[in-house]
């Protein structure tokens, strides 16, 4: 980040700057929700917004998921560019027609007489204890439906970076944020010209031995299995695609033509997951590089059960992670 | 003269191009149902015969920056907004002429945002959250703009009608609901979708303004509406206006209505808003080359749409994002 002047903020403070920076640089930005205003958002993200853009451009709404989303996309038809919260990811079903239909198609179907630049703020993953309807990973559904963006950041400097890329986005975007990593802090850059770049995967940990792709959680659960495996002498390339559609397949395919061999992770379910498209992928493409079958980790075919320790047991843990990472090398 | 008998906010001038209107959107739904009858269709045609008035009326009731979204049946709305019938036949012919330039064919999706002509979705009630969400940016924005939502009965049951009533009385948006109450969705009536008489009634459970008129009566509904763009533009907040109209003719251009028994001949129109509107405007010869000009547009944009050439193949990949 050549010179950079970093400040170390936690992921929720790296979004809510993003929030403002954005606001103030551009008036016809604003944002709504569920008491994202007066409360600063239930788990604290918008915190401060309201104060200082005031009750109208920082909205709180009705508990009303399809005015969130619907009304996200007509304010986007007529000029502005709204920013929505919805409280969990999972209420992508309760806004369903709004999100899969309204914000990936209204462009298509008008012959592209409309902009449609709504981000959709959506808290995903597992928190500990919020139970099967308020813990999915959704994000393989926006990458089914043609016409939505899909944003997983793994870091504060991500989150911040492909934040304000997606505000500044002429389509629709899906910006899951993790809330089991609202607290973790990392280093990020200042400046509101610090954008990171849809569509360019990251080389968090580079690696000869086999290519582990990553999203969300897993990334950092991924770096520390890496970790483990160096000291038994295997060296894992960790990727991170940072955005699922678009999706850089060619740094994927560039690791995995060195490595020969790739796992790919996910907190979501595994079957028909994200990483069944990039293995698929990874097959088609690199076939004749791979000594190795491509593998995937993803949650168990079960919701996820309330019970905070029960729950742990749904999602891969980075003993999983490095038990198949070793397991795959050996083959 | 009859200038006594208009309401606030429609002079003589204004009436003469409602008439002319109403005649052009007439004429239009005939030539759609001939070529229906003669040729067939790429698709579905849903009628708005004997609604043209009620639909004229509300969009005339509009300024010319105002928005809309439109309902399902017909082409009143968006030809009374200004798009052109070569536009809009194109759109219904899946021709490059189309608004769509040849994509979106069919009754559904004709758009023009720079009249205000904001689309619509294929579910029913998308409407009323997008409607909502335009009058939020007009709020924001302060540009004075008002959103008219247009919508069928059955359209009323979806809960997008709660959702956004809700929010838009709570933030007083600059928004009007029209029902266009025909007694039909599909095959189920009125009485089977609604345990009121009148939609109007649930304007009330979000304390905005819920008003009944006849939908034949065009002067009525320009009456209604006016008084609820007004008040919207006023930041006064929603109105619903429930106009009572009929459908005349089945669910799409070719239901044979099996289901109905209240038919009677498909070719009269009850309470037939044209020759009311006709009569208003005197006998100074002027309706009857109104009638044979609304006539001789509808044949000849048909005539051109029809020869106007249908896309080319690559259209399928184009217009999914906002730089392809
Ligand atoms: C969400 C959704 N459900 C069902 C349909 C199928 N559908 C299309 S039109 C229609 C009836 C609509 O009735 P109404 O709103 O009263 O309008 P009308 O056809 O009478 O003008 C139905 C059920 C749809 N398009 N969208």
């Amino acid at each position: 980040m050549g010179g950079r002047v970093m400040a170390a903020l936690s992921y929720a403070r790296a979004i809510n700057a993003a929030l403002a920076e954005e606001m103030r640089r551009d008036e016809r930005v604003w944002m709504m929700g569920q008491d994202v205003g007066r409360m600063g958002g239930v788990f604290g993200v918008t915190r401060g917004l309201m104060e200082e853009f005031g009750a109208l451009r920082v909205r709180d709404t009705t508990i009303n998921e399809t005015f969130i989303v619907g009304g996200a996309a007509g304010a986007a038809l007529a000029g502005t560019i709204p920013v929505v919260e919805l409280q969990f990811a999972d209420f992508l079903f309760t806004a369903g027609d709004e999100v899969f239909h309204k914000l990936a198609k209204w462009r298509y179907m008008h012959g592209g007489a409309f902009e449609m630049p709504v981000t959709l703020r959506l808290p995903t993953g597992l928190v500990g204890g919020a139970g099967a309807e308020h813990s999915q990973s959704l994000e393989a559904f926006g990458m089914h439906v043609p016409g939505l963006k899909v944003v997983l950041p793994a870091t504060p400097a991500d989150a911040k970076g492909l934040l304000k890329t997606a505000i500044r986005d002429r389509d629709p975007v899906l910006f899951f944020e993790h809330k089991g990593l609202y607290r973790v802090k990392g280093e990020v850059p200042d400046g509101d010209d610090v954008l990171v770049p849809f569509g360019q995967a990251a080389v968090v940990r580079p690696g000869a031995d086999l290519t582990v792709v990553a999203t969300g959680l897993m990334v950092g659960r991924a770096l520390e299995a890496a970790q483990a495996l160096a000291a038994e002498g295997i060296e894992l390339e960790v990727i991170d695609p940072r955005t699922l559609v678009p999706l850089d397949m060619e740094t994927i395919l560039a690791s995995v033509e060195r490595t020969g061999r790739a796992l790919v992770v996910h907190e979501a379910v595994r079957t028909a997951g994200a990483g069944a498209e990039i293995a698929a992928q990874i097959s088609e493409r690199a076939f004749f590089a791979l000594d190795a079958p491509v593998w995937r980790l993803g949650a168990l075919d079960t919701p996820i059960p309330q019970d905070p320790e029960l729950e742990q047991l749904v999602i891969p843990n980075v003993d999983a992670i490095a038990g198949a990472a070793r397991e795959l090398r050996a083959l | 003269m009859t200038t006594a008998t208009l309401p606030d906010g429609l002079d003589h001038a204004g009436l003469v191009e409602l008439y002319r209107q109403v005649v052009t959107i007439r004429a239009a739904e005939l030539r759609l149902r001939r070529h229906v009858e003669e040729v067939g269709f790429g698709g579905f045609w849903h009628p708005g015969i004997g609604q043209e008035g009620l639909q004229a009326a509300a969009v005339a009731a509009m300024e010319p920056r105002d928005r809309l979204f439109y309902a399902h049946r017909g082409l009143g709305y968006a030809y009374a907004k200004g798009m052109s019938l070569d536009l809009l036949f194109g759109d219904l012919l899946g021709r490059v002429t189309g608004s769509t330039r040849g994509k979106g064919g069919g009754t559904v999706h004709f758009a023009d945002p720079e009249l205000g002509v904001m689309g619509q979705g294929g579910t029913l009630g998308s409407n009323f959250v997008l409607g909502a969400g335009t009058a939020v940016a007009s709020q924001l924005l302060g540009d004075g703009r008002v959103t008219v939502v247009f919508f069928g009965d059955g359209a009323a049951a979806r809960g997008t009608f709660h959702e956004a009533g809700l929010q838009a009385a709570v933030w007083k948006l600059p928004l009007v609901w029209v029902c266009e109450n025909n007694g039909w969705a599909i095959s189920a009536p009125i009485a089977e979708q609604s345990p009121t008489r009148d939609i109007a009634d649930r304007a009330a459970a979000y304390g905005v303004p819920g008003v009944v008129v006849n939908g034949q009566d065009p002067l009525a509904v320009f009456a209604a509406a006016h008084e609820a763009v007004a008040r919207a533009r006023a930041g006064e907040g929603p109105t619903l206006v429930e106009a009572k109209t009929l459908r005349i003719r089945g669910h799409f251009e070719g239901d044979r209505q099996p289901y109905r028994d209240d038919l009677t001949n498909p070719d009269e129109i009850p309470d037939d808003p044209v020759p009311k509107l006709r009569a208003l405007l005197g006998d100074d010869g002027r309706a009857d080359a109104l009638d044979e000009g609304a006539r001789a547009e509808v044949e000849e944009a048909f005539d051109r749409a029809l020869a106007a050439e249908r896309p080319d193949p690559s259209v399928v990949l184009r217009d999914v994002w906002a730089d392809g």
